[in-house]
Protein backbone atom coordinates (compact mmCIF):
# COMPACT_ATOMS: atom_id res chain seq x y z
CA UNK A 1 0.00 0.00 0.00
CA UNK A 2 1.19 3.02 -1.02
CA UNK A 3 0.83 6.50 0.55
CA UNK A 4 -2.01 7.39 -1.92
CA UNK A 5 -3.76 4.54 -1.40
CA UNK A 6 -3.74 5.08 2.73
CA UNK A 7 -4.99 8.40 1.79
CA UNK A 8 -8.02 7.37 -0.09
CA UNK A 9 -9.06 4.09 2.05
CA UNK A 10 -7.97 4.58 5.33
CA UNK A 11 -7.62 7.99 6.16
CA UNK A 12 -11.50 9.01 5.28
CA UNK A 13 -12.53 6.55 8.45
CA UNK A 14 -10.70 9.16 10.87
CA UNK A 15 -13.90 10.76 12.18
CA UNK A 16 -15.55 7.33 12.72
CA UNK A 17 -12.02 5.87 14.48
CA UNK A 18 -12.46 8.97 16.68
CA UNK A 19 -15.71 8.63 17.50
CA UNK A 20 -15.44 5.03 18.78
CA UNK A 21 -12.80 5.65 20.97
CA UNK A 22 -14.08 8.75 22.17
CA UNK A 23 -16.92 6.56 23.48
CA UNK A 24 -14.58 3.84 25.07
CA UNK A 25 -12.31 6.16 26.80
CA UNK A 26 -14.39 9.44 26.62
CA UNK A 27 -11.25 11.76 26.51
CA UNK A 28 -10.84 12.97 23.06
CA UNK A 29 -7.35 13.73 23.14
CA UNK A 30 -6.94 10.52 24.43
CA UNK A 31 -9.35 8.81 21.22
CA UNK A 32 -7.00 11.23 18.70
CA UNK A 33 -4.16 9.69 20.28
CA UNK A 34 -5.73 6.24 19.80
CA UNK A 35 -6.55 6.98 15.95
CA UNK A 36 -2.96 8.27 15.12
CA UNK A 37 -1.69 5.22 16.87
CA UNK A 38 -4.01 3.45 14.15
CA UNK A 39 -2.53 4.69 11.61
CA UNK A 40 0.45 4.25 12.28
CA UNK A 41 -0.03 0.40 12.99
CA UNK A 42 -1.90 0.04 9.98
CA UNK A 43 0.82 1.88 8.02
CA UNK A 44 3.98 0.31 9.59
CA UNK A 45 1.79 -3.16 8.66
CA UNK A 46 0.58 -1.80 4.89
CA UNK A 47 2.50 -4.44 3.17
CA UNK A 48 -0.24 -7.41 4.82
CA UNK A 49 -3.04 -4.97 4.39
CA UNK A 50 -3.78 -6.06 0.66
CA UNK A 51 -5.57 -9.02 2.15
CA UNK A 52 -7.96 -7.32 3.98
CA UNK A 53 -11.23 -6.74 2.00
CA UNK A 54 -13.04 -4.45 4.56
CA UNK A 55 -9.77 -1.72 5.61
CA UNK A 56 -12.63 0.22 7.40
CA UNK A 57 -14.00 -2.50 10.01
CA UNK A 58 -10.72 -3.81 10.33
CA UNK A 59 -9.60 -0.32 11.27
CA UNK A 60 -12.38 0.00 13.55
CA UNK A 61 -11.44 -3.04 15.12
CA UNK A 62 -8.02 -1.83 15.90
CA UNK A 63 -9.10 0.80 17.44
CA UNK A 64 -11.21 -0.70 19.74
CA UNK A 65 -8.24 -2.91 20.71
CA UNK A 66 -6.20 -0.18 21.37
CA UNK A 67 -8.82 2.12 23.18
CA UNK A 68 -9.54 -0.37 25.46
CA UNK A 69 -5.80 -1.38 26.34
CA UNK A 70 -5.48 2.05 27.06
CA UNK A 71 -8.46 1.95 29.16
CA UNK A 72 -7.56 -0.98 31.15
CA UNK A 73 -3.68 0.03 31.86
CA UNK A 74 -5.01 3.79 33.23
CA UNK A 75 -8.67 2.82 34.84
CA UNK A 76 -10.69 5.47 33.28
CA UNK A 77 -14.04 6.03 34.72
CA UNK A 78 -15.26 6.12 31.77
CA UNK A 79 -19.10 7.59 32.56
CA UNK A 80 -17.76 10.48 34.39
CA UNK A 81 -15.08 11.70 32.02
CA UNK A 82 -18.16 11.36 29.57
CA UNK A 83 -20.57 13.67 31.30
CA UNK A 84 -17.71 15.79 31.89
CA UNK A 85 -16.85 16.51 28.41
CA UNK A 86 -20.06 16.03 26.84
CA UNK A 87 -20.52 19.68 26.47
CA UNK A 88 -17.04 20.14 25.08
CA UNK A 89 -16.70 17.54 22.74
CA UNK A 90 -19.73 18.96 20.74
CA UNK A 91 -20.37 22.16 18.05
CA UNK A 92 -21.53 24.74 19.22
CA UNK A 93 -25.33 24.37 19.60
CA UNK A 94 -27.61 25.98 16.58
CA UNK A 95 -30.18 28.80 17.19
CA UNK A 96 -32.93 26.69 16.94
CA UNK A 97 -31.75 23.64 19.89
CA UNK A 98 -33.31 25.18 22.95
CA UNK A 99 -31.72 24.46 26.45
CA UNK A 100 -34.47 21.25 26.97
CA UNK A 101 -33.60 19.40 23.67
CA UNK A 102 -30.05 20.02 25.12
CA UNK A 103 -30.78 18.65 28.45
CA UNK A 104 -32.34 15.84 27.28
CA UNK A 105 -28.96 14.98 24.93
CA UNK A 106 -27.04 14.74 27.99
CA UNK A 107 -29.47 12.67 29.64
CA UNK A 108 -29.49 10.51 26.67
CA UNK A 109 -26.14 10.65 26.76
CA UNK A 110 -25.66 9.49 30.29
CA UNK A 111 -27.86 6.74 29.71
CA UNK A 112 -25.73 5.15 26.65
CA UNK A 113 -22.44 6.16 28.90
CA UNK A 114 -23.93 3.56 31.96
CA UNK A 115 -24.41 1.06 29.73
CA UNK A 116 -22.08 -2.12 29.95
CA UNK A 117 -19.39 -1.77 27.70
CA UNK A 118 -20.42 -4.27 24.86
CA UNK A 119 -23.87 -2.95 24.83
CA UNK A 120 -21.86 0.71 24.53
CA UNK A 121 -20.31 -0.27 21.49
CA UNK A 122 -22.94 -2.24 19.73
CA UNK A 123 -25.63 0.65 19.91
CA UNK A 124 -23.04 2.97 19.18
CA UNK A 125 -21.45 1.17 15.98
CA UNK A 126 -25.17 0.79 14.85
CA UNK A 127 -27.06 3.40 15.73
CA UNK A 128 -24.47 6.19 15.22
CA UNK A 129 -22.37 5.11 12.64
CA UNK A 130 -24.84 2.92 10.56
CA UNK A 131 -22.88 -0.56 10.72
CA UNK A 132 -24.71 -3.98 9.31
CA UNK A 133 -24.75 -6.41 12.14
CA UNK A 134 -22.10 -8.13 10.05
CA UNK A 135 -19.49 -5.43 9.98
CA UNK A 136 -20.35 -5.48 13.67
CA UNK A 137 -19.24 -8.56 14.25
CA UNK A 138 -16.35 -8.52 12.16
CA UNK A 139 -15.61 -5.25 14.08
CA UNK A 140 -16.29 -6.70 17.62
CA UNK A 141 -14.48 -10.22 17.12
CA UNK A 142 -18.56 -11.54 18.04
CA UNK A 143 -21.08 -13.71 16.41
CA UNK A 144 -24.04 -12.93 15.52
CA UNK A 145 -26.16 -13.64 18.17
CA UNK A 146 -24.25 -11.70 20.86
CA UNK A 147 -24.19 -8.94 18.80
CA UNK A 148 -27.85 -8.81 18.38
CA UNK A 149 -28.47 -9.50 22.01
CA UNK A 150 -26.68 -6.49 23.03
CA UNK A 151 -28.20 -4.45 20.81
CA UNK A 152 -31.58 -5.19 21.98
CA UNK A 153 -30.18 -4.90 25.79
CA UNK A 154 -28.67 -1.80 24.96
CA UNK A 155 -32.16 -0.15 23.08
CA UNK A 156 -34.49 -1.78 25.54
CA UNK A 157 -32.18 -0.08 28.52
CA UNK A 158 -32.54 3.26 26.37
CA UNK A 159 -36.60 2.41 26.29
CA UNK A 160 -37.02 1.95 30.14
CA UNK A 161 -35.21 5.09 31.29
CA UNK A 162 -37.77 6.87 28.56
CA UNK A 163 -40.72 4.74 30.49
CA UNK A 164 -39.52 5.48 33.88
CA UNK A 165 -39.12 9.09 32.30
CA UNK A 166 -42.31 9.58 31.86
CA UNK A 167 -43.98 8.08 34.42
CA UNK A 168 -42.06 9.89 37.20
CA UNK A 169 -41.18 12.72 35.40
CA UNK A 170 -37.11 11.80 35.96
CA UNK B 1 -44.81 8.94 6.51
CA UNK B 2 -47.83 9.20 8.90
CA UNK B 3 -47.55 8.47 13.07
CA UNK B 4 -48.94 4.96 12.73
CA UNK B 5 -45.88 3.94 10.16
CA UNK B 6 -43.45 5.39 12.27
CA UNK B 7 -45.06 3.92 15.56
CA UNK B 8 -44.72 0.82 13.92
CA UNK B 9 -41.31 1.43 12.96
CA UNK B 10 -40.69 2.37 16.27
CA UNK B 11 -41.50 -0.75 18.05
CA UNK B 12 -39.57 -2.73 15.13
CA UNK B 13 -36.60 -0.42 15.89
CA UNK B 14 -37.04 -0.99 19.75
CA UNK B 15 -37.06 -4.74 19.23
CA UNK B 16 -33.88 -4.79 16.82
CA UNK B 17 -36.34 -5.59 13.90
CA UNK B 18 -35.43 -2.90 11.69
CA UNK B 19 -33.51 -2.88 8.48
CA UNK B 20 -30.52 -0.47 8.09
CA UNK B 21 -32.53 1.41 5.73
CA UNK B 22 -35.71 1.65 8.10
CA UNK B 23 -33.68 2.94 10.83
CA UNK B 24 -32.44 5.27 7.98
CA UNK B 25 -35.82 6.70 7.68
CA UNK B 26 -36.23 7.02 11.24
CA UNK B 27 -33.38 9.10 11.43
CA UNK B 28 -34.47 11.55 8.61
CA UNK B 29 -37.79 11.48 10.08
CA UNK B 30 -36.84 12.68 13.72
CA UNK B 31 -34.38 14.88 12.11
CA UNK B 32 -36.91 16.60 10.54
CA UNK B 33 -39.88 19.44 10.97
CA UNK B 34 -43.20 18.46 12.21
CA UNK B 35 -42.66 15.78 14.38
CA UNK B 36 -46.30 15.14 16.67
CA UNK B 37 -45.74 16.37 20.35
CA UNK B 38 -46.15 12.76 21.45
CA UNK B 39 -43.06 11.44 19.70
CA UNK B 40 -40.87 14.63 20.56
CA UNK B 41 -39.29 12.07 23.23
CA UNK B 42 -37.91 9.65 21.18
CA UNK B 43 -37.11 12.16 18.01
CA UNK B 44 -34.34 13.06 20.97
CA UNK B 45 -32.76 10.11 21.06
CA UNK B 46 -32.38 9.66 17.07
CA UNK B 47 -31.30 13.31 17.12
CA UNK B 48 -28.81 12.60 19.64
CA UNK B 49 -27.35 9.94 17.57
CA UNK B 50 -27.10 12.11 14.15
CA UNK B 51 -25.47 14.74 16.54
CA UNK B 52 -22.90 12.17 17.97
CA UNK B 53 -22.14 11.55 14.00
CA UNK B 54 -20.74 15.24 13.87
CA UNK B 55 -18.30 15.02 16.36
CA UNK B 56 -15.14 15.38 14.21
CA UNK B 57 -11.22 15.75 14.28
CA UNK B 58 -9.91 18.57 13.50
CA UNK B 59 -8.55 19.83 10.28
CA UNK B 60 -4.96 19.90 12.00
CA UNK B 61 -5.04 16.22 12.60
CA UNK B 62 -4.21 15.17 8.68
CA UNK B 63 -2.10 17.53 8.63
CA UNK B 64 0.28 16.19 12.17
CA UNK B 65 -0.13 12.16 10.61
CA UNK B 66 0.51 13.23 7.06
CA UNK B 67 3.88 15.21 8.84
CA UNK B 68 4.65 12.55 11.37
CA UNK B 69 4.57 10.00 8.35
CA UNK B 70 6.78 11.63 6.84
CA UNK B 71 9.29 12.26 10.33
CA UNK B 72 8.89 8.39 10.27
CA UNK B 73 10.45 8.41 6.58
CA UNK B 74 13.03 10.51 8.11
CA UNK B 75 14.00 8.79 11.19
CA UNK B 76 14.51 5.96 8.72
CA UNK B 77 17.17 7.75 6.69
CA UNK B 78 18.75 8.99 9.86
CA UNK B 79 19.15 5.49 10.75
CA UNK B 80 21.08 4.82 7.75
CA UNK B 81 23.34 7.84 9.41
CA UNK B 82 23.38 6.06 12.73
CA UNK B 83 24.99 2.49 11.06
CA UNK B 84 27.89 4.97 9.16
CA UNK B 85 28.60 6.29 12.76
CA UNK B 86 28.47 2.76 14.21
CA UNK B 87 30.41 1.27 11.29
CA UNK B 88 32.96 4.22 11.81
CA UNK B 89 32.99 3.60 16.03
CA UNK B 90 33.92 -0.02 15.06
CA UNK B 91 36.80 0.76 12.66
CA UNK B 92 38.38 3.47 15.32
CA UNK B 93 38.14 0.67 17.96
CA UNK B 94 39.82 -2.13 15.41
CA UNK B 95 42.89 0.48 14.50
CA UNK B 96 43.42 1.40 17.68
CA UNK B 97 43.71 -1.97 18.88
CA UNK B 98 45.85 -2.67 15.75
CA UNK B 99 48.34 0.07 16.88
CA UNK B 100 48.18 -0.12 20.26
CA UNK B 101 49.05 -4.58 19.68
CA UNK B 102 52.06 -2.64 17.80
CA UNK B 103 53.29 -1.22 20.67
CA UNK B 104 53.05 -3.78 22.61
CA UNK B 105 55.16 -6.04 20.37
CA UNK B 106 57.70 -3.02 20.46
CA UNK B 107 57.88 -2.98 23.41
CA UNK B 108 58.72 -6.12 24.73
CA UNK B 109 60.04 -8.13 21.42
CA UNK B 110 59.40 -11.85 21.62
CA UNK B 111 62.33 -13.69 23.03
CA UNK B 112 61.33 -17.06 21.75
CA UNK B 113 60.40 -16.44 18.24
CA UNK B 114 62.73 -16.43 15.17
CA UNK B 115 65.89 -18.18 17.38
CA UNK B 116 67.30 -20.37 14.18
CA UNK B 117 67.68 -19.78 11.21
CA UNK B 118 68.92 -23.44 9.86
CA UNK B 119 65.89 -26.13 10.02
CA UNK B 120 68.71 -28.90 10.76
CA UNK B 121 70.27 -26.83 13.83
CA UNK B 122 66.21 -26.32 14.77
CA UNK B 123 65.94 -29.95 14.80
CA UNK B 124 68.85 -30.83 16.94
CA UNK B 125 68.00 -28.49 19.44
CA UNK B 126 64.51 -29.78 19.89
CA UNK B 127 65.73 -33.32 19.68
CA UNK B 128 68.00 -31.96 22.61
CA UNK B 129 65.48 -30.56 24.69
CA UNK B 130 63.15 -33.39 24.31
CA UNK B 131 66.00 -35.80 25.10
CA UNK B 132 66.33 -33.27 28.48
CA UNK B 133 62.33 -34.08 29.38
CA UNK B 134 63.05 -37.59 28.76
CA UNK B 135 65.81 -37.95 31.24
CA UNK B 136 64.10 -36.12 33.40
CA UNK B 137 61.09 -38.27 33.07
CA UNK B 138 63.10 -41.25 33.75
CA UNK B 139 64.30 -40.03 37.29
CA UNK B 140 60.82 -39.52 38.24
CA UNK B 141 59.88 -42.54 37.38
CA UNK B 142 62.98 -44.31 39.60
CA UNK B 143 61.57 -41.85 42.77
CA UNK B 144 57.73 -43.39 41.71
CA UNK B 145 59.38 -46.83 42.08
CA UNK B 146 60.41 -45.77 45.41
CA UNK B 147 56.87 -45.10 46.54
CA UNK B 148 55.74 -48.43 45.13
CA UNK B 149 57.79 -50.11 47.56
CA UNK B 150 56.44 -48.31 50.24
CA UNK B 151 52.75 -49.29 49.19
CA UNK B 152 53.80 -52.79 49.12
CA UNK B 153 54.88 -52.62 52.69
CA UNK B 154 52.02 -50.53 53.87
CA UNK B 155 49.70 -53.28 52.55
CA UNK B 156 51.77 -56.00 54.16
CA UNK B 157 51.61 -54.36 57.63
CA UNK B 158 48.40 -54.25 57.54
CA UNK B 159 47.52 -57.85 56.45
CA UNK B 160 49.85 -58.91 59.14
CA UNK B 161 47.50 -56.39 61.82
CA UNK B 162 44.17 -57.85 60.43
CA UNK B 163 44.80 -61.67 62.06
CA UNK B 164 45.91 -59.87 65.41
CA UNK B 165 43.09 -57.99 65.83
CA UNK B 166 40.82 -61.23 65.16
CA UNK B 167 42.72 -63.33 67.51
CA UNK B 168 42.31 -61.22 70.51
CA UNK B 169 38.34 -61.31 69.24
CA UNK B 170 38.95 -65.52 70.07
CA UNK B 171 40.49 -64.95 73.96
Amino acid sequence: MNFELFETRVLPAKNKLFRFAFRLLGSSEEAKDVVQEVFIKVWNGREQMSEIQNMEAWCMRITKNLALDKLRSKRHQTTESLEDSFDMQHEAPTPYETTEIRESMSKINQWISALPEKQRQVIHLRDVEGYSYNEICEILELDMNQVKISLFRARNAVKEKFLKVNAYGL
Amino acid sequence: MDSKQINELIEKYWNCETSLEEEQLLREYFNGQDIPESLKEVATLFQYFEREKTKSLDSSFDENVKKRFREGARVRSLSMVQIVRIAAGVFVVIAATFFIRKEIKEAYPDEIAETYTDPKVALEETKKALMMISNSFNKAEKGAGQIKIFNEAETRIQGKAQPAKNDKKQL
